[in-house]
């Protein structure tokens, strides 16, 4: 049980993680619409890259998360884990949504087509649809330590297949844009120092609002495994 | 060890038993194949596009389709008359189920493969014959690769409410890279293409299987667990 001090702390807590990600979102959007210059062959609807790159960062984060969660639940079996497993892989999907979004809106004016088959677009979308066939297995099955274990082992299967899903989907084919930031000739030089830098202000943003999130989540998983502890409590004692 | 071995074939053995004596299982899968490679046959126009191009898909999507349904009655079949506990009763490791579950899964998807790739050959008109021994290299290690993960996840499946939709959607989007190795090598090769110049294709393929015994065995225990 949480106690009210640990209550108050949490709320302190996470009262500055949200005054922390507000200025930083407003920095990083003051940074991408005023700031940042336009980029000459692509125009404005280049912008939305600031948006982009972070939610695919946040979005395999966010699996990344759910991995090493799965992996200590199997070893410790503590709920926790299970909860912030649970809790990675919702934010992950939502990002990892948001990123297949944005990306056909500015590759539509880019390339001209809202999709095509390339190597990331597809490891994306295969990536989105393991997670939420994870979400699918959660909400299948009734809560409980069954639940928990299944979808354990599914978050670490699912994150070993990344790696086999990237090299087999770069062998079938690839046209994304090459990566800019960290390419070949060492971090940053493929871009210009005002755009590297709204990158990195909207790739913190976007990383505190992960954490932000989380923390809700959490706290309401943990509250609602106490609404059904008290429930039960009562039912047996009346 | 031999402990082991001789565990695992008394499940392979009880499987076959049980196959043998229904006959349910294969004529069920080696029908549905067929019907895929038909249904296929009918959606593309063969006398537009190469049969040589859409053939090595068609015929995967066929065995991985009717491969679900093996996997899908490998598990449900001991969900009946509470097999599956007595399994897990008997005194041996989890992996022991998990291998043997994995043998004659594949044992029965291969056979059954062995008995497409006439008709494939027949009403595709490729010759087989001649590129035969990269062939069989090449399903092998496919086969392996789905009934390794397969089995895995129909152990998994089979204790949900909804196993038979849910098997596939947890099982499809893992089996993407098998998929895309699988077709591209079975297209190499009937192009005449020597197993050499595929190396990048076999190693992904190998290390899929490799990783998901793997994994197999260090998560089976915590699956089948009561």
């Amino acid at each position: 049980m949480m106690s009210s001090d640990a209550v108050e702390e949490n709320e302190e807590e996470s009262s500055i993680l949200v005054w922390m990600t507000g200025l930083a979102f407003l920095a990083a959007i003051i940074a991408i619409f005023i700031y940042v210059p336009t980029e000459r062959t692509e125009g404005v609807v280049q912008r939305i890259m600031y948006f982009h790159i972070p939610s695919a960062w946040l979005s395999f984060f966010a699996f990344f998360v759910v991995f090493i969660c799965s992996i200590l639940f199997l070893w410790k079996k503590e709920r926790e884990w299970d909860i912030y497993a649970h809790a990675s892989a919702e934010i992950g999907v939502i990002f990892c949504s948001l990123v297949l979004i944005t990306g056909p809106i500015w590759a539509r004016p880019i390339w001209g087509a809202w999709w095509v088959w390339d190597a990331r677009l597809t490891s994306t979308l295969i990536l989105w649809i393991i997670y939420v066939a994870y979400l699918m297995l959660r909400a299948q099955s009734e809560a409980g330590s069954m639940r928990a274990r299944y979808a354990a082992v599914l978050g670490i299967v699912g994150f070993l297949d990344i790696p086999l899903i990237h090299f087999s989907v770069l062998w079938w084919r690839a046209f994304h844009p090459q990566p800019k930031v960290i390419s070949s000739e060492g971090i940053g030089k493929g871009m210009e120092i005002g755009m590297l830098a709204t990158l990195g202000i909207s790739l913190c943003a976007f990383t505190l609002l992960y954490f932000l999130l989380m923390g809700v989540r959490v706290r309401q998983e943990k509250l609602k495994d106490e609404i059904d502890r008290l429930k039960r409590e009562t039912l047996y004692s009346s | 060890m031999n402990l082991f071995i001789s565990q695992v074939s008394a499940i392979v053995w009880k499987d076959f038993t049980i196959e043998f004596k229904t006959r349910e299982l294969f004529s069920a899968m080696f029908i549905f194949a067929l019907l895929v490679i038909l249904i296929f046959i009918f959606s593309v126009n063969l006398s537009v596009v190469e049969a040589s191009e859409v053939g090595p898909g068609i015929l995967w999507v066929a065995f991985l389709f009717s491969g679900t349904i093996g996997l899908n009655r490998s598990f449900a079949l001991e969900k009946e008359n509470g097999c599956l506990m007595a399994l897990m009763l008997m005194p041996a490791d989890r992996t022991a189920i998990y291998f043997g579950k994995l043998i004659s899964n594949f044992v029965f998807l291969t056979i059954m493969e062995l008995f497409i790739l006439p008709l494939f050959m027949i009403f595709f008109n490729i010759d087989l014959l001649e590129h035969l021994f990269p062939l069989l290299i090449v399903i092998f290690l496919g086969t392996l690769g789905f009934c390794a993960l397969g089995t895995l996840l129909s152990s998994l499946a089979s204790n949900l409410k909804t196993r038979e939709i849910m098997l596939p959607i947890l099982l499809y989007p893992l089996l993407v890279p098998i998929v895309i190795a699988v077709v591209r090598m079975t297209g190499q090769v009937l192009a005449g293409e020597p197993l050499s110049e595929m190396m990048n294709w076999i190693g992904l393929t190998a290390s899929f299987d490799i990783i998901y015994i793997g994994v197999s065995i260090m998560t089976i225990d915590h699956i089948l667990e009561e």
